[in-house]
């Protein structure tokens, strides 16, 4: 009797909860599920941000217009702690409990846990990750915000060659995406001529100190050592490096962002000749200088690419809302994409994206950096394969 | 050979930090019998007080590391006040979760403050020292003479002063030592008091050469537990030389066999050691 009576009431309440989301007409909510506790919170809060930043503007603006009627943006959180089995949860909880049309989710864990049924429940999985299988399998409702980091080995390859030599030494981190950069960075830095001399990968985020897994690649005597993780431990590995004698480049994973690495490393002096992806506050995009602005008005730190490409996609979204004239329609929202890119102003684009491809990949010509006599210096990623 | 030599090094370093975190760890076992989980935590808020009494109130590192040991051993007094002493009558799981919330709590609270982000927390001592094939950065030597230092120092204290010797009274026996007229709260003070210093301590020293951020603590508290297990719960040399074999483990396995493996090794030891000696290297109790 009792226990019916608990029911009862549960029932009650969480009707109520339900109604209360649904009972705000001019709101539409959009999900986020990722790390927002743990190693990985700042990653996490990052790509978050940009979210709410943007969110903030179109609120300002006036909101989404469709149909006549203006819908605030309403950014709903969880914290998946990076796992593939609780964004699944989340997910589930997002377009259930709140009815969110997308879901933005900054790693690849979360995104095949939410394409498992993304496509039954309506709702396009954001994807900030990347890994190109994502897009790759043929799900109708994914958007894959970065481009893919398989774009990036060929050129990275190219200039640490030419920059100090032909043999490298493997020592990036031991996570999923770093065994996949691995994967296919091996075979095209040896089809390029070069050679691997050690392989030696570390787990980032459990190890207290580096000097032992460094210690050993160097003993192979190599050229260049391809490394990365998240920046500020990459940062501890390039040092200790240094310290322990390594005179040639490094080729950082995209993960790893050349100012964050230095600001750990002792300066950019420490990453001289390295090859990574181009850091935000260098890039000389207008929107991305317009971003750096904006982003420095609320924020004591520095501007990270992922804010900045959550930033974008998040206007993106909402202009792929007004031109498909439907706030809950995920295969229409999608379907606008294409027409929302070409619309959407400079300002709100810090990476030049110009395209979406059939399979939801977003397009850019990628801006590529190496240091050079402590200097950062850009070059395009066309520019440097063409040569 | 130098290879060899750098490879001591590295495990020393290691394994004189874990050491000191696993002491604190051990000697509020010894005496009170509850796994302070929260000791990672107490570890993390040490590093954050000396990274802001250097950054921001720009005093030099010896001061900054005076400071962190005082807040963090009264923090760890005020946690033994406020929680566990008043938990002193419940079943021992209570203070398990108790500890658990304190963590929770502490991390918290320090994200919230000053956020998720990584810090560099700066040193006076840059110096690379180069022996032969060897490099021996300076923080480096200074953690392990720091930690055995300190090691040494706890020893003086527990044998040869009076305060000392109520400690070890109580790990010894606690009825025993009621007998004689130790105030056990008095006891229980001094042990979190310390316990906390040892760990803010362990964490001025050791951070400037990684980094400072809300989970850091994760990383040391999981190996400071396997380290206690090792050695002896409650044994304060079983986690000095705990600390040692751990930190040689991976400072070797990971070098010679597979810096993959290099916790699968350290957890093996574990498994080998506890099926010769299933208490631990050494007997329980402070002696």
């Amino acid at each position: 009797m009792k226990l019916k009576k608990t029911f009862v009431r549960l029932a009650t309440a969480s009707a109520l909860v339900m109604g209360m989301g649904a009972a705000n007409a001019a709101e539409v909510n959009i999900g986020f599920t990722g790390p927002l506790s743990g190693g990985a919170a700042l990653y996490g809060e990052n790509t978050l941000e940009g979210l709410r930043m943007a969110a903030e503007e179109i609120n300002a603006a006036g909101g989404v217009k469709v149909g006549g009627e203006s819908y605030e943006i309403n950014i709903v959180s969880l914290d998946d702690k990076y796992s593939p089995s609780q964004a699944a949860v989340n997910g589930k909880r997002l377009v259930q409990q709140y009815k969110t049309p997308a879901v933005f989710t900054p790693h690849s864990g979360g995104t095949f846990a939410l394409q498992a049924f993304n496509q039954r429940d309506g709702f396009i999985v954001m994807s900030y990750t990347s890994i190109p299988s994502v897009t790759e399998k043929g799900n109708k409702l994914t958007v894959k915000i970065p481009p893919s980091f398989t774009d990036y080995i060929e050129p990275f390859s190219k200039m640490a060659m030419e920059t100090s030599g032909k043999k490298v030494a493997v020592a990036n981190a031991t996570h999923d995406y770093a065994k996949y950069w691995t994967k296919a960075f091996v075979p095209k830095w040896e089809a390029m001529g070069g050679e691997v001399v050690a392989d030696n990968p570390m787990d980032y985020n459990k190890s207290a100190d580096f000097y032992t897994g460094v210690s050993k690649v160097l003993a192979a005597k190599p050229d260049v050592l391809f490394i990365g993780g998240a920046s500020e431990p990459t940062g501890l590995v390039v040092r200790q490096a240094r310290e322990l004698g390594f005179k040639g480049s490094f080729i950082l994973m995209d993960q790893a962002k050349i100012d964050e690495v230095a600001k750990v490393a002792g300066g950019l002096q420490a990453v001289e000749g390295s090859v990574g992806v181009t850091p935000l506050g260098s890039s000389e995009i207008e929107g991305a200088r317009k971003f750096v602005e904006k982003y420095q008005q609320n924020h004591k730190n520095v501007a990270t690419s992922e804010t900045a490409y959550n930033y974008f996609a998040m206007h993106m979204l909402a202009q792929a809302m007004q031109e498909a004239g439907s706030v809950d329609d995920p295969a229409k929202i999608r379907a606008a994409m294409p027409a929302a890119l070409k619309k959407i102003p400079a300002e709100y684009n810090p990476y030049d994206v110009n395209g979406i491809s059939e399979n939801g990949a977003l397009e850019t010509d990628v801006q590529l950096a190496q240091v050079i006599d402590g200097k950062v210096v850009l070059r395009r990623l066309s520019d440097v394969l063409s040569q | 050979m130098d290879l060899f030599l750098q490879q001591v090094l590295n495990g020393l370093t290691l394994g004189s930090i874990y050491g000191l975190v696993a002491l604190g760890l051990t000697l509020v076992y010894g005496i009170l019998h509850v796994p302070n989980f929260a000791h990672g935590a107490l570890y993390m808020v040490g590093a954050y007080v000396a990274y802001f009494t250097m950054v921001d109130l720009g005093l030099n590192y010896w001061l900054a590391m005076i400071a962190a040991g005082a807040v963090v051993a009264i923090l760890s007094v005020l946690c033994e006040r406020l929680v566990f002493h008043p938990l002193r009558h419940a079943p021992p799981i209570h203070d398990k979760i108790a500890a658990i919330g304190i963590l929770l709590f502490l991390e918290a609270v320090v994200q919230m403050y000053w956020g998720a982000d990584f810090r560099r927390m700066p040193t006076p001592y840059t110096e690379i020292l180069h022996f032969g094939g060897l490099t021996i950065p300076a923080q480096r030597l200074l953690i392990i003479a720091g930690a055995f230092g300190l090691m040494g120092a706890l020893h003086l204290y527990l044998k040869k002063t009076m305060t000392g010797a109520t400690i070890i009274a109580m790990a010894q026996n606690r009825e025993g030592a009621f007998l004689v007229g130790i105030d056990a709260n008095r006891v229980a003070m001094m042990t979190f008091a310390i316990a906390g210093m040892l760990a803010a301590v362990g964490a001025t020293l050791f951070a400037p050469i990684n980094l400072v951020y809300p989970a850091m603590g994760h990383l040391l508290i999981m190996k400071a537990f396997v380290i206690i297990i090792l050695g002896g719960m409650g044994s304060i040399p079983g986690a000095i030389v705990g600390g040692l074999i751990i930190g040689f483990a991976e400072a070797l396995g990971g070098f010679y066999i597979s810096n993959e493996y290099k916790d699968v090794i350290a957890f093996a030891l574990l498994v080998v050691i506890l099926s010769v000696k299933p208490t631990g290297l050494f007997t329980k109790g402070v002696r």
